[in-house]
């Protein structure tokens, strides 16, 4: 049984604009898919339609046998921790600390009052330690979330989206506004998600070297269609065509030279990990 | 040559342009229609009356202690009408928000508290006054409703200020509307919330000066009342001024004192 199953989802805005227009998909447990298209094909859309953050126009959503686009708001809430979220901009609580932001991606399995008062029992305070530890911030935990770069607030976001003990994540466009080393950080932590913990990864990329790099599949959106779905080893400037259109083939024909296994052109050093 | 091409026309520029252009026409005749004989003398006297007031102030049916007294009530009065108001306009302004309540309560609650808003709080206090007698209980009232209807709106703007992601954020990890309000929205919005409490904080108390005239409801403000109406003592006047004013520039100060700390 597949973990997430999207069959025949459109999404309309103000009955004219088609966001997405007959998506099928299927992702399998700690599979790392990829999506990429140009800006405004629908990717951020489609992520948002699996935890109901969108309402599709029509369509079915399965995750885990549920279908999402008809859960009662109550039982969506319980689907939705099972689900963790990454986002480009981080949308942290920057006031708060992050040992704090960490701590709400326990919210969805409090009762309301403990979630208000910020009250978490030793065990989630011992797992959200345990998390930003593995990710490199054990010496960031009380620091107040404005006071870190980028890279740092990514590895916050992750660490939030962790500690739901999530069985996929979404991450939309994750390193879209971050160097290239932190870029590199953060992807290797978000594969080493999926292939250690299982963890199914839906990762939204602007960067298809990236893309080809990480992804075990690579999922092409063009105008809310999906016209490419197979693994990295069959991208080909053709198909690069096709998702991007004849304008950006040349730009990013330079980077597609990589191919899976080859190092990427980012020098991944010691000074990377000194960076953040 | 190229050119450059004009500009699209622009329907509100001309509007602005229009209105602008009638308020300048109307502040000039009437201006042109200003007659005043003894203007000179006039002016004379009301300098006179300032110095009076200014330079030679004084106490006289009122001792300093009582002068503090008073302004102390006034302060209460200030502090009491904002709490109350602050913790109405807590609850109302986060169903004010678009980000927070559905679309239909936001327009119903916006468009009452503007209509409250609309009519200033001297007039509330004299409505509150008809059914609860001149005094401080139709004071506090009619300056709570007033500040509900202040705060209501400058929280629910501060609400909408979020960052939409951080929402989703907590959305996505399923947390409930309550958790999201404390967890997310209260912390970010604290610095403006508080902000603004300040600032009504401030306009209470000098509201609160004018209610103890118009209204009766005590404090510096009927000293005042007492020392201008019914002493005719200019001197005595400009002693309470000048307590006004210092208690406001410290209440200022603060402000600024307490900004700084929560900068940090």
């Amino acid at each position: 049984m597949e973990l997430l199953e999207i069959r025949d989802v459109s999404k309309i805005y103000n009955r004219q604009t088609v966001a997405l227009s007959n998506i099928s998909l299927n992702v399998g447990e700690g599979e790392f898919v990829s999506i990429i298209g140009p800006s405004g094909a629908g990717k951020s859309t489609l992520l948002r339609c699996i935890n109901r953050m969108i309402d599709p126009s029509s369509g079915a959503v399965f995750f885990q046998q549920n279908r999402i686009d008809q859960l009662p708001k109550k039982k969506l809430r319980q689907v939705r921790t099972q689900i963790g979220m990454v986002f480009q901009h981080y949308n942290l609580v920057n006031r708060l600390t992050v040992f704090e932001n960490v701590l709400h991606g326990r919210l969805g399995y409090k009762s309301t009052l403990a979630g208000v008062l910020g009250y978490y029992d030793s065990f989630e305070r011992r797992a959200a330690y345990e998390i930003l530890a593995a990710l490199g911030l054990q010496e960031q935990v009380f620091k107040r979330c404005d006071q870190l770069s980028g890279g740092q607030k990514q590895r916050v976001g992750i660490a939030r989206a962790l500690l739901q003990r999530p069985k996929m994540l979404l991450c939309d466009e994750p390193i879209a506004s971050l160097d290239p080393s932190s870029s590199k950080i953060i992807m290797d932590h978000l594969q080493r998600i999926s292939r250690e913990m299982k963890i199914t990864c839906l990762v939204n990329l602007h960067q298809v070297d990236v893309a080809i790099k990480y992804s075990d599949r690579i999922i092409g959106i063009r105008n809310g269609e999906v016209v490419f779905d197979g693994p990295p080893a069959q991208i080909t400037p053709l198909i690069i065509e096709q998702i991007y259109g004849t304008e950006a083939h040349e730009l990013i024909l330079s980077l597609e030279t990589l191919q899976p296994g080859q190092k990427s052109p980012v020098k991944q050093s010691e000074v990377a990990h000194a960076a953040c | 040559m190229t050119t450059v091409p004009r500009k699209p026309f622009d329907k509100s520029q001309v509007w602005l342009r229009t209105v602008l252009l009638l308020l300048t026409g109307v502040t000039l005749y009437t201006l042109m229609q200003l007659s005043a004989p003894d203007l000179d003398q006039k002016l004379a006297l009301m300098a006179d009356n300032f110095r009076l007031m200014f330079s030679e102030s004084h106490f006289k049916h009122l001792t300093l202690l009582e002068g503090l007294y008073g302004i102390a009530i006034t302060l209460s009065l200030a502090i009491q009408t904002t709490l109350i108001g602050a913790l109405g306009a807590l609850m109302l302004g986060l169903l004010a928000a678009r980000n927070l309540a559905p679309h239909w309560l936001t327009s119903i609650i916006k468009s009452f508290v503007a209509l409250i808003r609309a009519i200033p709080t001297i007039l509330w206090v004299l409505i509150f006054a008809v059914s609860a007698g001149l005094g401080s209980t139709a004071a506090v009232i009619g300056m709570t409703f007033h500040t509900v209807s202040y705060l209501t709106k400058s929280y629910s703007e501060s609400f909408e200020e979020i960052e939409p992601g951080v929402i989703e954020a907590l959305r996505g990890c399923g947390a409930r509307w309550w958790q999201i309000v404390f967890q997310a929205v209260l912390p970010t919005s604290l610095h403006p919330i508080l902000s603004w409490t300040f600032i009504r904080f401030e306009i209470n108390f000098l509201n609160a000066v004018a209610m103890g005239a118009a209204a009766g409801a005590g404090g510096i403000g009927f000293d005042l009342f007492m020392a201008g109406g019914h002493y005719l003592d200019f001197r005595e006047v400009g002693m309470i001024t000048y307590l006004i004013i210092a208690v406001s520039m410290i209440l200022e100060s603060s402000s600024i004192q307490l900004k700084k700390r929560l900068e940090l």
